[in-house]
């Protein structure tokens, strides 16, 4: 007979309660990789989009939180083009906007120059890109124009008005692909900011970091009121990205702490029934550790089988969420190797310190007063 | 009758047990010796302190004061899991069989601290199992053996690891007198083949009868030894 077996049987005699603490382990690891793996794509999204333009630093107006609170005017992007370092800049403003038809609550919607770096990185799929003197055209997205079944040349009402699609492209990023591009006029008439940009993008002659420093403090100091930003700080400091992923974690931890808690539960119920069992094993000379292990391993193999079925359930939660009208577009199911691994490794971290207390319990269990348990 | 070569395989000085709480005295100066090869039963009412003596001598509990020797040894000294693993057996009333293994499986549970490598213990077992005739039981599970049945599965796990010592605690005392006989005649039969020394605590006239020695106790003194 092999120790694994030993620790297996021990599994398997409770049947039902080992399903049950395996079955809310799973629940704790399918919410670790959904939520933070949620986060973790929204965040990879976001930089997707600004390393595919090559920009390499981002403009708001100084103390906005995010480019949809901020509001720079567009004249500024000559400004900015003449700073020392600066190759390129484009004006851009983002707002959300709703389908109502076909479920699609908030849907992003750019307001972009034609010709401008913003343009990068967008692979035209059908039809054409903007170009300059376009007027109630716009370009949609690869994944927005499936779901609102719409090909080139067909109209679309946006926000009450009418449009024409002129093409439908793709890009590294999921948030553009659920996304739909106006012309910018177009866009600040709609939103009643003529002349208006919500962000400037800036595309540095170099990405050295240091480099992008000194950038930084020139454009702050020759335009006032701006916030100048590296595009990979900006991502990682966005007060949604961080509220999102700080809401994830939070919510992930919590339903990981309650999974060991279960396990904690189990591992000490089944240690008090088994004491005499325990006793026995210490009688015909186990050692104190191979106590510790055979609990532990009980503990681990409980967590082995949460993890498999937590990963299941991620995988199909993930899915179920691409039905839900707000997340469609937004949400990327694919689960990152990283986020995996790191749901693994807390499950079995937690689920070791949930059965620690109970291994450690029955380990020092004195033989005789074992046996003597009732 | 066996082997009894002299040489003391036990020897208790003076033991003094007490209860958890303080209060209840157990054993109250208990000194004996066992040689090696011997049958020694221990007898006497419930309560007189009788099972106290044996996990002393076999080193599961510690006495307040005194001391047991194995082989000259003194307990306190020796690595107890390794000596509890391979010099000694125990055999219990309830016979605390492991209920998620079977037979065989339960014979091999001490040999995970024992000698043998993995790839012997089935056959190990399977031999034991043998040795105590229930060869054919060795895939039952406890719950689908007799209590007799049970009681010899316990024995076959005591010599796991061939000890040269067996302590028994009552085990006959769950038993009808059917396999009161055949479990007695069973610990006769592997005392002469193995050679090993036998302490049992008992209430059965019988099971002292059979014994080369008895030590009768009371209120936790040895009274009596014949």
């Amino acid at each position: 007979m092999r120790f694994i077996t030993l620790i297996g049987k021990n599994v398997v005699h409770r049947p039902m309660r080992s399903a049950l603490t395996a079955l809310g382990l799973s629940v704790a690891i399918a919410a670790v990789i959904v939520l933070v793996g949620i986060s973790w794509n929204f965040e990879r999204s976001f930089l997707a989009i600004y390393r595919s333009k090559g920009i390499d630093m981002v403009i708001v107006h100084a103390g906005s939180s995010n480019q949809l609170s901020s509001s720079l005017d567009v004249g500024m992007v000559d400004r900015l083009r003449r700073i020392e370092g600066v190759a390129d800049a484009a004006p851009t403003l983002v707002d959300t906007v709703a389908f109502e038809d076909q479920n699609l609550a908030s849907v992003l919607v750019d307001g972009w120059e034609p010709d401008s770096l913003l343009f990068k990185g967008i692979r035209i799929l059908s039809g054409r890109s903007l170009r300059p003197g376009d007027d109630r055209s716009v370009l949609l997205g690869r994944v927005l124009a499936l779901n609102l079944g719409k090909k080139v040349d067909d109209p679309i009402q946006v926000s009450g008005e009418s449009f024409r699609v002129v093409g439908i492209f793709e890009s590294d990023s999921l948030f553009e692909n659920g996304a739909l591009v106006l012309p910018l006029p177009d866009l600040q008439k709609m939103m009643g900011r003529e002349g208006q940009a919500t962000g400037i993008v800036v595309s540095a002659t170099s990405s050295d970091a240091t480099f992008l420093d000194g950038l930084r403090r020139r454009i702050e100091s020759e335009i006032p009121a701006v916030a100048a930003t590296p595009a990979r700080d900006y991502v990682v400091a966005d007060t949604q990205i961080r509220l999102a992923k700080a809401m994830s974690w939070t919510t992930g931890l919590i339903a990981m702490v309650m999974g060991a808690l279960g396990m904690l539960n189990t591992m000490l119920m089944s240690i008090f029934e088994r004491t005499r069992e325990i006793g026995i094993l210490r009688a015909v000379g186990w050692r104190r550790r191979r106590v510790l292990v055979l609990v532990l391993g009980e503990a681990l193999l409980i967590a082995t089988a949460g993890i498999l079925i937590g990963g299941v359930l991620a995988v199909v939660g993930m899915r179920a969420l691409m039905f839900s009208p707000t997340a469609r577009g937004f949400i990327d199911p694919s689960i990152p190797i990283e986020v995996l691994g790191l749901a693994v490794l807390m499950g079995i971290g937690l689920s070791l310190l949930g059965g620690l207390y109970p291994a450690a319990r029955a380990a020092a269990l004195d033989p005789t007063e074992a046996l003597r348990h009732e | 009758m066996s082997d009894v070569d002299g040489a003391p395989i036990l020897r208790a000085e003076g033991l003094v047990k007490y209860y958890a709480d303080g209060n209840v005295q157990a054993l109250r100066g208990v000194s004996l010796e066992v040689r090696n090869g011997e049958f020694v039963a221990i007898t006497g009412p419930s309560g007189c302190g009788k099972s106290t003596l044996l996990h002393l001598l076999g080193g599961l509990d510690r006495p307040d004061s005194g001391e047991v020797q194995f082989r000259g040894e003194p307990m306190a000294k020796l690595d107890l899991d390794a000596f509890h693993a391979r010099r000694v057996g125990f055999v219990f009333q309830s016979f605390y069989l492991l209920p998620t293994l079977t037979a065989a499986e339960n014979v091999q549970v001490p040999m995970f601290e024992g000698p043998w490598p993995r790839s012997e213990r089935a056959g190990r077992a399977s031999k034991l199992l043998e040795e105590v005739g229930l060869s054919h039981r060795a895939g039952q599970r406890p719950t689908r053996l007799s209590v007799g049945e049970r009681q010899r599965v316990a024995i076959a796990r005591a010599l796991a690891n061939e000890p040269e010592l067996l302590l028994a605690d009552e085990p006959t005392g769950n038993l009808d007198s059917a396999s009161q006989d055949e479990i007695l005649r069973l610990l006769g039969q592997l005392r002469e083949r193995r050679r090993i020394t036998l302490v049992i605590v008992t209430h059965s006239e019988e099971v002292a009868r059979a014994a080369d020695r008895r030590i009768a106790m009371k209120d936790g003194r040895i009274v009596g030894a014949e």
